[in-house]
């Protein structure tokens, strides 16, 4: 416990969370618009970042669980109209589901064939939302009767209690002995079953958080946007931008995955003006950082400030 | 009468398609990289071909040659400013160099998706058959370019045949496929055979490219479907395994076919995914696997 | 000590089939609570496979092993680990962003997916344990920080913690010097006195002599003698297996004809694989039309020598081949400048035939010379003639061992470095390589560097004979003389001037 406390990421963190939440009073609507998004694809990332990162599963189409998750409360809300939580409950729960399918394969597979698995997912629920277009809205996508708030401000406030509550949970299992165990796992599975950990119980539990937490954000962005469509939730692109984020934000951090995304949306946001080719430079950005910084922005942070101590 | 049409358009299409698995299979047989990019490649040669056979006015057979040379430059791009350097990165742990090959082609890819779209637009282009003409066969009314296509798709998949079991050099590419240190030790560069397979990539996915510009059309939206069935099809007949490439081509070509003329169009790329995932669940190695 | 009712781990019938392989047939042994049992055996004996099937990592076909009685074959390796076994491997993959001491703890923990924080005690115990292991100093560190010696003592930390009531240790010394070696030989005297059983996997015996209460000796799977230290080192079976049998030495007719032109030099070579050190400034020399033989046990270095003389790795020194620094040259150049390996591995094309495996080693000769060599080595090794059109994968083993020197000998090497052609063939087989080697050696003035563990392979050809031990040179000399000095006590002899290299005898 000492040891979280004492960490310079915790409190740096705090310090970032509480400026955050003081933006409203002086940013316009449009700007806390482009957050909100930031900070729903923040947690996104630190999903993703917690099965990367921790159990050393790669998954190429985090949109799977993110789309099940959010199109479940979508269609949940327009056909039979329960309250909003109850919705994202439900997303989270079929997205738990989505998740247990991909661990099945994932703890059988090597290498590239896990990564194959998961990017055929997204394009299977792609096929399928626009197969049953009648349900779905297909490709033009769907609107959804309720969201959270019409208020830019009460959005953002929303996005950002919910980023920080996932923030905690998830920085808080990484550090925890839960954490240890599953990056033991994730890295040396051998050496951690002879430690006597089941690892494969462990890589369950890590693969059913992500699901659960990607399913719960997607829910939450859908009824902040008002509408579900392919190209948000369900879109390989939209899934590697996840992966971006968190490996520009440092892998194994956590919350460097926040930093991340809210970089990438943010500098989409301020080149769209440049209209189709800001995907191209987004990209190519990325492509830099992989070869030229494949730890990331935290990660090199971290790693500079160890060598430091030491 | 359907049958037939479905025998025919079945055959070409698969043809087109095991010449671009083919090519994707080897590089990740030879030098262990899945090359997400693969879509931007044939697109590059595809656009370009388009572009200088009709609109530059050279005509349509230099348009097309030139077209494979393009997807040829953009396979040497992908690999020495992509794939390399990732793979020869000290700053990357070993364990974690697939991944960000697999990575840094799938943004390559998207690079090259946007680039080409916003320098051509996310129009459909076709290009001018190569051969004008409808020939009747038993009733049933096929291009000649149609032919031509899975004509061409033959020859080059025989090409590459007789290259790789009767050329020294297609030996020595086979053998890294099997033992890359066994070649170190013999004294082969093993960079300069992998340079040789990236170039048979280059023009394999160059001309099925081209091919699939004259034959159906492209556009710059089609680049993450051709990716995705040509890892379909690779994982189908099993990764590395050329033979089974080509064997799972006909597979998914015909079930594609079958499934746009007899359900429906719009179903087309489906059969060949929940084939996928039945194969990845069932036996993930695929038909004829080695790896 | 011992003289319990129930041995505390009792192996029996153990067999382990990989593919068409058999890696272990029907091993069995017992070790008593209190007890160290030595488990040796050369590469591909079967024992790194053993101590796999105990741990669970690998699935048994038949047999049994029992813990204090209860049967625990074919059961996961966590429940196996949770059971009271314990291991501590060879090589780790530490946690980078963890400390040390983290790492201890994380062997403490119990395997929960709920309890998000440790017990308190389980900090003042990770530390107690590391103090014990002497990292008390480094606790706090990262392990990349650390020297390699600290690293396998972290290894032991987290055995310890589990508290096992069987320890198995992967090879306790290689990588650690004497100093190093003799505080984990204490450490694990520590596990004998508390009452735990031991098993101590290596290749030599010699290392282990002075620690273990009994020897069992493997070879190709089986048990092949068990006793004491001194008795499975005098065992017929045994120094056959090691040593290859009778040490005899042919007369070698000096040759003035014969070059004294050192074509090979390798000055203070040192080579560490991560933090382990895997050979120790050696220096040696080879001279043109020399037959070299450097004897030594597996584990000694003979491999990573020969890799870093071909370019297969990085190191420290220097290495002259005809007067040309090698360094900086890549593997593949290596091998065109004229030294060319045949590894242990063989490293065959093996879906592809005969012919086709010879043709590629003649790639880079000028055309002409291509078939001529050919018809060369057809006459060396007669049955790679009947046998071309078959594919390298179905020949036996011997046949595939003379195809891997045929394919070297392919490309006109000046010297031709073989590292343990014997290694697993039959002595009908050995004959006919040994009779090879020797029209080799008599037809042309080829040179050769070969790396042995069977000294009666080994030393007829020789003109003279390095002794490689632990990552050093601890002998050089002619047959004659190592049949005299070495030839008696091989497996038990003694560094030249005196100094034990035995860890653990005091």
């Amino acid at each position: 416990m000492t040891n979280l406390l004492r960490s310079p990421v915790l409190w740096a963190a705090l310090l970032l969370a509480a400026v955050a939440s003081t933006l409203p009073w002086w940013l316009s609507g449009y700007v806390l618009g482009v957050l909100t998004v930031a900070y729903y694809f923040g947690v996104f990332s630190m999903a993703w970042d917690l099965l990367f990162g921790f159990a050393g599963e790669v998954n190429f189409g985090p949109t799977f669980l993110i789309g099940l998750g959010a199109y479940t409360a979508a269609i949940l809300d327009a056909k039979w109209g329960p309250p909003i939580p109850v919705c994202i409950i439900a997303g989270g729960l079929v997205a738990l589901i989505g998740g247990l399918l991909l661990a099945l394969p994932a703890l059988r597979l090597r290498g590239p064939y896990f990564g194959l698995v998961t990017l055929v997912a997204v394009l299977l629920l792609q096929n399928c939302i626009v197969i049953f277009a009648g349900v779905t809205g297909g490709e033009i996508g769907m609107t959804v009767p309720d969201v959270l708030s019409v208020r830019a401000e009460d959005n953002y406030w929303y996005a950002l209690a919910f980023l920080i509550v996932c923030a905690i949970i998830l920085f808080g299992l990484s550090r925890s002995a839960i954490g240890l165990i599953l990056q033991a796992s994730g890295q040396d599975a051998v050496g951690a079953q002879a430690l006597g950990f089941n690892v494969t119980k462990h890589k369950l539990a890590a693969f059913c958080i992500s699901a659960v937490f990607s399913g719960v954000a997607g829910a939450m962005l859908i009824f902040y946007q008002g509408t579900a469509s392919v190209s948000t939730v369900v879109d390989l692109g939209v899934g590697v931008q996840i992966i971006i984020a968190a490996v520009l934000g440092g892998r194994r951090t956590i919350l460097g995955a926040v930093l991340g995304s809210v970089f990438l949306i943010v500098a989409g946001e301020f080149l769209r003006p440049l209209g189709q080719i800001n995907t191209f430079v987004v990209a190519a950005v990325a492509l830099a950082v992989i070869l030229f910084f494949p730890d990331g922005l935290l990660g090199n942070l971290l790693r500079v400030t160890a060598r430091e101590r030491e | 009468m359907v049958w037939l049409q479905i025998l025919i358009d079945g055959f070409a299409i698969s043809s087109l398609y095991a010449l671009g698995a083919i090519g994707f299979t080897l590089i990740f047989g030879v030098s262990g990289v899945l090359n997400l990019a693969h879509g931007g490649v044939m697109l590059v040669a595809a656009l370009m071909g388009w572009m200088l056979a009709g609109e530059a006015r050279i005509g349509t057979y230099l348009g097309t040659l030139l077209g494979v040379l393009s997807g040829l430059a953009c396979a040497y791009v992908t690999y020495l400013m992509v794939v390399r350097p990732i793979q020869r990165s000290a700053a990357i742990p070993r364990e974690e160099k697939e991944i960000f090959v697999l990575t840094g082609t799938l943004l390559w890819g998207i690079m090259i998706q946007q680039g080409m779209a916003y320098l051509f637009t996310d129009n459909p282009v076709t290009m001018r058959p190569l051969i004008a003409g409808v020939v009747s066969i038993a009733g049933v009314r096929t291009p000649l370019n149609e032919i031509m296509i899975a004509v061409i798709c033959w020859v080059v998949i025989g090409l590459l045949w007789l290259f790789v079991n009767r050329t020294r050099a297609g030996k020595a590419l086979l053998a890294a496929s099997i033992n890359p240190r066994g070649l170190t030790l013999l004294g082969f560069e093993l960079s300069r055979v992998y340079l040789l397979a990236w170039t048979i990539y280059g023009v394999l996915a160059g001309v099925a490219g081209v091919l699939l510009a004259s034959f159906l059309g492209v556009s710059s939206n089609n680049t993450g479907q051709l990716t995705a069935s040509a890892f379909s099809i690779v994982v189908l007949g099993g990764l590395g395994s050329v033979s089974g490439s080509l064997m799972a081509a006909y597979v998914v070509g015909y079930l594609e076919t079958i499934t746009a003329y007899l359900i429906a169009p719009t179903l087309r790329p489906l059969p060949a995914l929940l084939l996928l995932v039945l194969v990845v669940y069932v036996r993930p190695q695929g038909l004829l696997g080695r790896r | 000590m011992s003289g319990t009712d129930t041995p505390r781990l009792q192996v029996r019938g153990l067999t382990k089939r990989f593919g068409g392989l058999l890696a272990v047939k029907g091993i069995g042994f017992d070790i008593q609570a209190g007890e160290i049992l030595g488990l040796i055996g050369p590469n591909g004996s079967g024992k790194s496979t053993v101590m796999k099937l105990i741990m669970g990592i690998e699935r048994p076909n038949a047999g049994s092993v029992k813990l204090d009685g209860v049967e625990m074959a074919g059961w996961a390796p966590h429940r196996i680990a949770r059971a009271g076994v314990g291991i501590v491997f060879q090589h780790s993959r530490p946690l980078h962003r963890q400390t040390v001491l983290e790492h201890i703890k994380l062997a403490l923990l119990p395997d929960s997916l709920i309890k998000l924080f440790a017990d308190p005690h389980v900090e003042r115990r990770a530390r107690e344990i590391a103090e014990r292991v002497e990292l008390g100093a480094v606790m706090h560190r990262h392990p990349s920080s650390l020297p390699f010696a600290d690293l396998r003592r972290m290894e032991m930390a987290k055995a310890i913690a589990r508290d096992p009531k069987v320890v198995l240790v992967d090879e306790p010394f290689a990588g650690l010097n004497a100093a190093e070696s003799e505080s984990f030989a204490a450490l694990i005297r520590g596990f004998r006195a508390e009452g735990r059983a031991v098993l101590l996997v290596d290749h030599n015996v010699k290392s282990l002599a002075a620690l273990v209460d009994r020897v069992l000796a493997m070879y190709l799977g089986e048990h092949v003698a068990e006793g004491t230290a001194e008795e499975v080192m005098q065992d017929e079976t045994v120094r056959r297996v090691y040593i290859g049998g009778k040490i005899e030495t042919r007369e070698r007719p000096p040759d003035e004809a014969r070059s004294k032109v050192s074509i090979l030099e390798v000055q203070d070579l040192s080579v560490f694989y991560g933090k382990a050190r895997a050979l120790d400034t050696v220096s040696m020399h080879v001279r043109e039309g020399e037959f070299v033989s450097v004897v030594g046990l597996n584990g000694a270095g003979k491999t990573t020598l020969f890799n870093a003389i071909s370019g297969l790795l990085p190191y420290q020194g220097r290495i002259r081949f005809g007067g040309r620094d090698l360094n900086g040259m890549t593997g593949a150049a290596v091998a065109r400048a004229g030294i060319v390996q045949c590894p242990e591995t063989r490293e065959l094309f093996g879906d592809m035939t005969v012919r086709e495996n010879l043709d590629l080693g003649g790639y880079h000769l000028p055309s002409g010379a291509r078939l001529p060599q050919l018809t060369w080595l057809f006459e060396l090794f007669p049955i790679l003639k009947s046998r071309q059109g078959q594919t390298a994968r179905t020949l036996s083993g011997g046949e595939q061992q003379m195809l891997a020197i045929a394919r070297a000998l392919m490309m006109q090497p000046k010297l031709l470095v073989l590292d343990e052609p014997t290694l697993g063939l039959a002595p009908v087989i050995l004959e006919q390589l040994s009779k090879a080697l020797e029209r080799l050696q008599q037809t042309t003035p080829i040179t050769v560097l070969l790396g042995e563990q069977n000294v009666t392979f080994a030393l007829p050809h020789a003109d003279r004979v390095y002794v490689l031990e632990h990552a050093r040179i601890v002998w050089e000399g002619n047959p004659a003389r190592f049949a005299k000095e070495m030839g008696r006590g091989y497996l038990e002899a003694e560094v030249a001037d005196g100094t034990s290299v035995h860890p653990g005898s005091e």
